[in-house]
């Protein structure tokens, strides 16, 4: 390669014959040619912004219709402007209040405390993977989309979205 | 054009010259000297694999706008191709043709909205041409639809929207994110 590495030691031994250097020089330029051409490509071709999905059923219970069924309680999430209601089919039900107001005037979801209380219904129900997420009408498109992903999070992928009342 | 060694070097008029010429030679060296390229080569390497950690085959299904602001999610899942539903504070546009003001949704009595499900309709009618020699066609259709909403959309704007989508039979809806599971990673590292 032109200019690059150590220069590999001549061969010796035979002292009559003209010792030949074994330095060989490869040409770089096709392989550069071939980045070149790579590069561009990728750099036409990439996504820049990694934009996911979370995955919601309308309306429904959200949950699988087969025999897990049976080992599975229907689970509630409640979005209102005061806060969550986390309830169950056991028989729980949870309050979990807002933290405050945003300057916007929208509250303020207390989204660690929910993350808690789903954990511990997993823990309790392992197979459980649905989750119904009921919002008001005036609950904001970036707290629903933090509920969904906090209980994605903790093992409940099969959210169905409904609206509350 | 060659590759000279830098340095000193007479111009080519006095080159032939005796007097200035010879003072300024440096001996019978060559003028060509080597390019060293290997750091070139590592950096372009470089480049190439990192380009390519960032590639992705399906392409940019949802593109960025400027009123629309998507919230961050850790958990979500490889965006897949099916209609996009852009709802911004003004107006709701599905592949990139508006079909309804987000004022006049909220003002109307009907759930859904007339203007979304007739081009959702379309999609599907789409869809169902392009797969129509496929036996399998109704096991294979999923119902995806993309719903990418500014941040501070209302859910009664939404409601609607998802209400509308089930009316085509688009019921598998996926709320667009910008992607935070790296910087989770991160974090979660550290």
């Amino acid at each position: 390669m032109a200019g690059g590495g150590a220069p590999v030691p001549e061969s010796g031994g035979r002292g009559g014959k003209k010792k030949r250097p074994l330095d060989a020089v490869i040409n770089v330029v096709p392989a550069i040619d071939l980045l070149a051409c790579t590069i561009s490509f990728l750099l036409f071709t990439a996504v820049w912004t990694q934009i996911s999905r979370l995955q919601v059923q309308t309306g429904g219970t959200g949950g699988p219709a087969s025999a897990d069924e049976k080992r599975q309680i229907q689970v509630t999430v409640t979005l209102g402007d005061r806060g969550m209601t986390l309830s169950t089919s056991a028989g729980v039900a949870v309050e979990i209040p807002a933290l405050g107001k945003s300057p916007e005037g929208q509250p303020v979801q207390d989204l660690k405390t929910l993350s808690q209380k789903l954990k511990q219904i997993k823990n309790e129900y392992p197979d459980q993977s649905a989750l119904t997420v009921a919002a008001e009408d005036g609950i904001l498109y970036v707290d629903l989309v933090r509920v969904i992903d906090a209980a994605v999070g903790v093992g409940l992928p099969a959210v169905s979205v409904t609206a509350a009342g | 054009m060659p590759i000279v060694l830098p340095g000193r070097r007479p111009a080519k008029r006095f080159e032939g010259s005796k007097v200035v010429g010879g003072k300024m030679q440096q001996g019978h060296k060559s003028v060509n000297a080597d390019l060293n390229v290997v750091p070139m080569v590592d950096m372009m390497t470089m480049l190439v694999i990192f380009l390519l950690m960032q590639f992705s085959a399906t392409g940019e299904i949802l593109y960025m706008q400027k009123d629309i602001k998507l919230p961050d999610a850790q958990h979500g899942q490889t965006i897949e191709v099916a209609p996009v539903v852009a709802i911004s504070a003004s107006q709701i546009v599905v592949s990139g043709q508006k079909v309804a003001e987000v004022a006049e949704v909220e003002r109307g009595d009907d759930f859904a909205i007339p203007g979304l499900e007739e081009k959702l309709r379309d999609e599907k009618k789409r869809w169902d041409f392009i797969h129509q020699n496929d036996p399998d066609r109704e096991k294979n259709w999923k119902g995806d639809v993309n719903i990418q909403a500014d941040q501070k959309v209302p859910f009664r704007i939404l409601k609607r929207v998802m209400y509308t989508a089930g009316q085509a039979g688009y019921f598998n809806v996926n709320f667009a994110t910008l992607d935070q599971s790296n910087v989770a990673a991160v974090a979660k590292a550290d």
